[in-house]
């Protein structure tokens, strides 16, 4: 009894091609187009994540400036000079600062045999590479010991050693900065980063020991502090302890909103964050809406195919065929076809995922790697298959509850 | 076999209603030929419906073998069309998309048949009705006559002991009438209870009896 319904499903599918064509269709397109929605939402947002966090991670810049406010017989005016000493002293004064790191930035003319380029050098100490995620694809970054020596060593960013040494390795040459000769000990790997401040992006700089470059250069203030707090949370109350203290050591009212200005990314974090889940909100609510509308397609497909078959509903009534037989081999039917096109529109579905997965850097970089959810999947399968077999099922059911003569008159 | 008593159908439409038959009373016994005659609208598709149970009647009874129909299941109703009727309409009624040999094969996939036998059985048939060679042709593919001819073969596939035949030559030509007449005739003469309506005498002529509806009616 099981084989001869199996093989009168698969005939009764095949006998019609068209018919059971369209009705797929309209199913794999639901599953494919709730699928990918969802997939791409997810991973574009991933993308813009990561490219953010791309100047780096759970930091706090503060930038020099000049006062605002007359303090203690000082006009107001006064610029606000800040040593890297002072600055490496602080988390010996602050507390809850996880590292710290002085900054500074100019201009230079990096030559390397005859190519020369006018890029961006930053003196900074060993934890910027923590802070700002400049993680070496070859070599090391600065080290203690470059720092106590003040060796004249640089790791440069991925864009400046192709420049430089187009397809050469750069590990261990001499680049020459302002004509003073420097070894490459380090490449940056490649980042993605979309926010920036003083000077190139990361991948045009070379970074040195920030006692290199001030014995070089002769500068005695930092351009910039960067650091990172021990709790991200608590990020504003540690930068206004670190003003606190500097304005004791020297000399500027601590409530001077200009004397120091505060770029704190935690800040711009917790908004993107919000951002994103607003983002993805949003998506929830499209994606709810696509497959409402796929469930309303498949349904009224479903529905027609159904009440199409009411003569054949009322042949087999009028040879004998009992109620619970007909509407067996209907659900069955169903089922099957949802079930065949929520697969098929899952396995198209994933070969563009993989598809973009090998795209160029250039696309990826944007829509980021998408990734099929299986919970999305999974439940956006079985709530078509839900809406397309009780859509079948109940004009089908309709169909067999009356006698054989009106169905046949349909 | 099959009695009436004071059997009524009415079809509710909207605010009308039609009485398509109003109080019929008639008995029918095992091996009979009986031929229902009328002019058009007098209730002999609805009165051939009622004895196939293809359809239930407003009031009265009916009585299959004794008992009464009225009392019997949506699913026990099935079964008699299954195993003790079968059915020849006057637009054959064939499955479209299926062959001549999946539309035999039908009544014959409801009441659980093993295959071999539903082989033999259907091979027998189609011989039976001289249609062997289009076994594997579709609906669309065969004449009137043919289609017919597959729709009595699917009536007689459980070997009921009633046929009815609701105006089986009506679609027909007179040549392919006259075969699907003496079809019928062979098989009353191996004792099959034969129902039919036509409104040719000269097919009449085949039947022991005559029942005249009139407005619903018997007439005589
Ligand atoms: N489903 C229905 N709904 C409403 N009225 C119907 C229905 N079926 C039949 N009738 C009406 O019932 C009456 C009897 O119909 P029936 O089909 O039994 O006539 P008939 O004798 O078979 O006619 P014909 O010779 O044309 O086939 C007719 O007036 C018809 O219009
Ligand atoms: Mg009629």
């Amino acid at each position: 009894m099981i084989t001869i319904f199996f093989r009168n499903l698969v005939r009764d599918l095949m006998r019609q091609p068209l018919r059971t064509i369209l009705t797929l269709s309209g199913v794999i397109w639901g599953t494919f187009s709730v699928i990918l929605l969802i997939a791409f939402g997810e991973s574009v947002g991933k993308a813009q994540t990561k490219r953010f966090h791309g100047m780096g991670y759970g930091i706090v810049l503060m930038f020099p400036s000049q006062t605002t406010l007359p303090y203690k017989g000082f006009q107001k005016g006064k610029p606000i000079r800040i040593t890297p000493e002072q600055v490496e002293d602080i988390p010996d004064k602050v507390s809850d600062i996880e590292i710290i790191s002085p900054e500074f930035v100019r201009s230079c003319r990096m030559r390397y045999e005859r190519r020369e380029f006018l890029n961006t050098v930053r003196g900074i100490n060993p934890p910027f590479e923590l802070m700002r995620n400049i993680i070496p694809a070859k070599g090391r970054f600065i080290n203690p010991l470059d720092m106590k020596e003040k060796r004249r060593v640089c790791l440069i960013g991925d864009v400046l050693a192709t420049d430089l040494f187009s397809t050469s390795d750069p590990m261990g040459k001499s680049i020459f900065i302002e004509g003073v000769p420097f070894t490459v000990i380090g490449i940056m790997a490649k980042k993605l980063q979309n926010s920036n401040y003083n000077g190139n992006r990361d991948e045009r700089c070379a970074f040195m020991p920030w006692t290199t470059y001030s014995a070089l250069y002769g500068d005695k203030y930092v351009s910039n502090i960067i650091f990172r707090p021990l709790d991200f949370n608590r990020s504003a109350e540690v930068t206004q302890g670190i003003k606190n203290h500097l304005s004791k050591l020297i000399g500027f009212d601590p409530q001077d909103p200009d004397a120091i200005f505060v770029w704190d990314t935690l800040e711009m974090e917790k908004s993107f964050q919000t951002f994103f889940i607003a983002f993805n909100i949003f998506l929830g609510v499209i994606g709810s809406f696509t497959l409402l509308v796929g469930g309303v397609g498949v349904a009224s497909i479903m529905m027609v195919v159904v009440e199409e078959r009411g003569r054949e509903i009322g042949v087999k009534l009028a040879v004998g065929a009992r109620r619970r037989t007909i509407l067996f081999q209907f659900f069955i039917e169903s089922l099957t076809i949802m079930l065949i096109g929520g697969l098929v529109g899952f396995a198209f579905s994933g070969a563009v995922v993989r598809l973009v997965q090998t795209m160029p850097e250039a696309v990826t970089q944007f829509v980021g790697t998408p990734q099929i959810s299986p919970l999305v999947a999974v439940s956006s399968i079985s709530i078509l298959l839900l809406i397309g077999t009780v859509s079948g099922f109940i004009p089908a059911r309709n169909a067999a509850s009356t006698n054989p003569i009106t169905a046949l008159r349909k | 076999m099959i009695k009436f008593n004071k059997i009524k159908k009415i079809y509710h439409m909207g605010t009308q209603s039609l009485e398509a038959l109003s109080g019929v009373s008639l008995q029918i016994a095992a091996g009979e030929f009986v031929t229902v005659m009328g002019p058009s609208g007098s209730g002999k598709s609805t009165l051939m419906n009622i004895i196939g149970c293809l359809d239930t009647p407003t009031d009265g009874e009916y009585f299959l073998e004794g008992k009464n129909v009225a009392g019997l299941t949506f699913d026990q109703l099935a079964s008699i069309r299954n195993k003790m009727m079968g059915f020849v309409f006057q637009n054959f009624n064939l499955l479209p998309y299926a062959t001549a040999w999946e539309n035999i094969e039908l009544p014959m996939l409801f009441n659980g048949k093993n295959a071999r036998n539903r082989k033999e059985r259907i091979t027998e048939l189609l011989n039976e009705v001289g249609l062997l060679k289009w076994k594997e042709h579709r609906p669309s593919e065969l004449s009137g006559g043919q289609q017919q001819r597959i729709a009595l073969a699917r009536a007689l596939a459980n070997d009921p002991p009633i046929i009815l035949a609701d105006a089986p030559t009506g679609n027909l030509d007179s040549k392919s009438g006259v075969e699907i007449i003496e079809l019928l005739s062979r098989l009353w003469k191996k004792g099959h209870t034969i129902i039919m309506v036509t409104h040719d005498d000269r097919l009449a002529s085949h039947s022991q009896r005559i029942i005249h509806l009139f407005d619903g009616r018997e007439a005589d």
